[in-house]
């Protein structure tokens, strides 16, 4: 068992705080999670949380544009920021001697941003963000795989329907209004939680905190999710899109609605993806790498996500003139096969999945954004500590139930690349 | 638009800095094995975890151009099993103690490692032997998992990216050179390697003389020596030395080429040319260098092309250190309308920072980021494990580590400037840029930088 110290404390404007002490290294990893993602954009808007986050590091009242990454480079600290359906997390790891640095910057654009605003910043950030899109998008094999993907497992009026990136236009789009309006609403003390892991002192580290901090007000209830959220929990029946397109060999995707992150039988659903596809002791890659020679690589993920249902994604890739179609049976085959299941298969999947998180939070940063997940999803962020148990609880039965009531042909999504095309 | 409230004073300048605690590369225990394998051992005890691994002298650059990928391949085929174990039955042993064989080939090593649970230490170590001292190789193996290497050198050609890295090393270098060529080899050259060439590879350069064996984490150093004396302990011989290769350009004058794919939307540009050794003396004033013009966030690439101008997500350069001189590379993706702005700007900057070196607030700010960072970068067992292997591929002192920020610290804007120059010659320097050559190429000619060739995909 897994004891990864957590202290919790709410400033009087509702940001939530977890410090969590471990002196070993000089370092700290500081974490902020917004509760605030693609799933948060009206009609016309797709892509621009991520785009507002662009926008968090043009400036703020106090910082002129490119000194936030100066300060933080130069205090020998990386950063970065992500942008996600259900959340916006910004982070920063440094020499534990710049923390109030960091606390610095990030209140600064948490609580005065809007004054450094500008319409340069902004074309010039619609213009990054569209040659990133570019970049991973259209100009990458098999790249627009996840704007597909959850346009078959998504109906068109719920959030994840639509990518994380936007559409090309919508990114266009935006207006300073929009930024203004987002910041206001979203970007407020009571819709975040910061985390702090690493070597501080959790007394002063709070002060810290409450300094600066302490004086942004609270923002208003926060606006509903756009659009419908109820979702029923399978897809109910077999969709599928064939794409011919310029890739190097072909491919099949299979989306499945999983439960929710919120659900408990999201731990069941987490061991059934261990099973099937990581390692080379699971069972795609061992039956379709290995053995029948069908498949160059196997993959599967389970995205953990809040809102109606999770996305567990399998992809297979072929070799130079595979039969798509055999691809779909073998990869359908292994993924019904796991109505039966060995107790041998679970703790294996238990093993590696524990060694992987226990490997992970080696890193303050990695740490610190595990407890804001936990924190912001769970309102527990010593959840971070049982969550091997609550693997190693799940049971055959459960599993077995899991394969039975999601991974059936009424809960799939089938989106085939085959090679040709002009590009 | 007005702030929701008033800024207290406080708020209008960074804050104080607090006090500065010390951080040092982890001490570790040095010691040989009598059959000459040397065995490094670090003690991390924060989280209940360890790496262990072997280093071996088994890198792509021993190898002629004919047998481009075969030490790629026979890492990839230690998968196979082993003399008692099969394929499958290795993984279910690795896996069912959490851990998964990880096997990282190089152009000047062979990694072979993994990390597992500290109390599974014993079988881990086991197995990294049983894996190492007796691969089986079977012929059906090593044929698939080449078949999978075939498929993902396809992969890299059709990927614009790495297409477009593996051109520039293409143009960088003389065919004298093994860097000229993929890594991971060509269809050509793998066509020819089979499970005889993969056996013989092993046999030659698995051998411990001269290899190390890397173990990170929370253990028992004692216990440790007397694992690896019963593991490796039989383990016999020594590889023989590589042959030595020239630093030869393909080229002493600028080329421009454009490999064609119509209808790109963005190009990928590479610039560069050969760039300098891990043995260097100008090894850390080139880090330093190289963080001002393209290796941090708030290096002049970015800011210019990125920043300013809205070419491209982003821009970076980097020098790859190998035993030999490696590429130094300039490596952006911009909006195929861009390209012959983007080509101009990067030269630009390159050219400039060589002809007026960095500003002396520019090598602060590179030093200080070089240096606070490397803490950053040795938080897990397997980072650290890394760190030690490179010790013993690039033959250091063992307390090379321990000084490595004040050498970073030590960097003058001077040292800069004069190791820029004498490694980087922007004049000469290769473009390779990858995109639609019918929309790029007319605009890359008037930029009049010289003759724009065009390949086909290759």
């Amino acid at each position: 068992m897994l004891n990864v110290p957590t202290e919790r404390h709410r400033l009087s404007n509702g940001l939530r705080v977890t410090l969590s002490v471990d002196p070993s290294s000089p370092i700290v990893g500081v974490n902020l999670w917004y509760a605030v993602g693609s799933r948060n954009e009206r009609p016309g808007r797709t892509g621009f949380a991520h785009l507002f986050e662009h926008m968090m590091f043009q400036g703020s009242e106090n910082v002129p544009k490119n000194r936030h990454f100066e300060l933080i480079e130069g205090a020998g600290g990386s950063l970065n920021a992500s942008t996600w359906f259900d959340r916006t997390n910004y982070y920063e790891t440094l020499p534990s001697h710049h923390l109030e640095l960091a606390l610095w910057l990030e209140s600064d654009r948490m609580g005065w941003m809007l004054p450094a605003m500008t319409p340069e910043k902004l074309e010039n950030q619609q213009q990054v963000v569209m040659n990133e899109r570019r970049q991973r998008y259209d100009n990458q094999p098999y790249g627009d795989w996840d704007e597909r993907m959850q346009a078959l497992v998504f109906p068109p009026a719920h959030p994840y329907h639509h990518p994380v990136i936007g559409s090309m236009e919508d990114i266009g789009a935006a207006t300073l209004e929009d930024v203004a309006d987002f910041s206001r609403t979203f970007y407020v003390p009571n819709n975040a939680v910061l985390t702090l892991a690493g070597d501080i002192d959790p007394s002063r580290a709070l002060a810290m905190v409450e300094r600066h901090f302490g004086a942004i007000p609270a923002g208003g209830p926060l606006p509903p999710i756009p659009g419908s959220t109820a979702l029923p929990a399978v897809i109910g029946g077999t969709v599928r899109e064939e794409v011919v397109e310029n890739v190097p060999l072909p491919r099949v995707y299979l989306g499945v609605r999983a439960p929710s992150v919120k659900d408990p039988a999201f731990q069941v659903a987490e061991v059934a993806s261990t099973v099937l596809g990581t390692g080379r002791s699971s069972r795609l890659y061992r039956s379709l790498v290995r053995e029948k020679e069908v498949a160059k690589d196997v993959m599967a993920y389970l995205f953990p996500l809040e809102t109606g249902a999770s996305l567990l994604l399998f992809w297979i890739t072929g070799y130079p003139g595979s039969d798509p179609g055999a691809l779909e049976r073998a990869l359908l085959e292994e993924v019904e096969g796991l109505a039966s299941v060995s107790r041998q298969e679970m703790d294996r999947a238990v093993a590696m999945t524990e060694t992987h998180l226990v490997r992970e939070i080696q890193q303050v940063g990695e740490r610190a954004d595990l407890l804001s997940m936990f924190g912001q999803i769970f309102d527990d962020p010593g959840r971070l500590n049982t969550e091997v148990e609550r693997l190693r609880s799940v049971t055959r039965g459960e599993v077995q139930d899991f394969a039975g009531a999601f991974l059936g042909p009424e809960n799939r999504a089938l989106l085939t690349y085959l090679p040709g095309g002009s590009r | 638009m007005t702030p929701r409230a008033p800024a207290p004073p406080v708020r209008s300048r960074p804050p104080r800095t607090g006090p500065v605690r010390p951080f040092d590369f982890p001490s570790f225990v040095s010691s040989t094995l009598p059959n000459g394998l040397h065995l490094r051992v670090a003690r991390m005890s924060r989280l209940p975890l360890v790496t262990v691994g072997v280093v071996l002298d088994a890198g792509e650059s021993l190898l002629p151009d004919v047998q481009g990928g075969l030490a790629v391949l026979t890492g990839a085929a230690l998968e196979g099993g082993t003399d008692r174990r099969s394929g499958p039955e290795l993984a279910e042993a690795l896996e069912g103690i959490g851990a998964s064989l990880s096997v990282h080939t190089g152009w000047d090593a062979t990694t072979v490692s993994l990390t597992c649970l500290a109390d599974r230490m014993s079988e881990a170590l086991g197995l990294l032997a049983e894996a190492l001292l007796q691969p089986a190789f079977p012929p059906e193996e090593v044929a698939r998992i080449r078949n999978q290497r075939l498929a993902a050198l396809r992969q890299r050609r059709m990927d614009p990216g790495t297409l477009a890295d593996d051109a520039a090393a293409h143009f960088f270098f003389a065919d004298t050179v093994p860097y000229h060529r993929p890594l991971s080899g060509t269809p050509e050259s793998l066509e020819k390697v089979g499970p005889e060439e993969v056996r013989s590879f092993a046999a030659g350069r698995y051998r411990p003389s001269g290899s190390g064996l890397v173990v990170v984490g929370d253990v028992d150093v004692g216990e440790v020596q007397t694992l690896a004396r019963r593991w490796f302990g039989g383990w016999e011989g020594e590889p023989p030395l590589g042959e030595a290769f020239p630093e030869e350009p393909r080229s002493r004058e600028r080329r421009i080429v454009v490999v064609d794919r119509p209808g790109a939307v963005q190009s990928e540009i590479r610039i560069g040319q050969i760039g300098a050794s891990r043995g260097s003396p100008h090894y850390f004033p080139l880090k330093v260098f190289n963080t001002v013009l393209g290796g941090a966030f708030t290096s002049r690439l970015m800011l210019n092309l990125r920043e300013k101008q809205g070419f491209t997500y982003g821009a970076r350069s980097r020098f790859a250190f190998r035993r030999k001189a490696g590429p130094f590379v300039i490596s952006t993706a911009v909006g195929t309308g861009v390209t012959a702005p983007a080509v101009r700007e990067a030269l630009w900057e390159v050219g400039n920072l060589v002809e007026e070196g960095p500003t002396p607030r520019e090598v602060e700010q590179a030093r200080d980021f070089i240096a606070g960072v490397f803490p950053l970068q040795l938080e897990t067992t397997g980072q650290v494990a890394a760190r030690i292997s490179e010790l013993l591929v690039y033959g250091y002192p063992d307390d090379f580590l321990r000084g490595y920020r004040d050498r970073v610290r030590e960097v003058s804007p001077q040292a800069a400037l004069a190791a820029g120059r004498a490694v980087l010659r922007p004049t000469e320097m290769v473009v390779v840029v990858v995109g639609d050559a019918g929309q790029v190429q007319g605009p890359l000619q008037e930029l009049g930088l010289g003759p724009v060739e065009v390949a086909s995909p290759y």
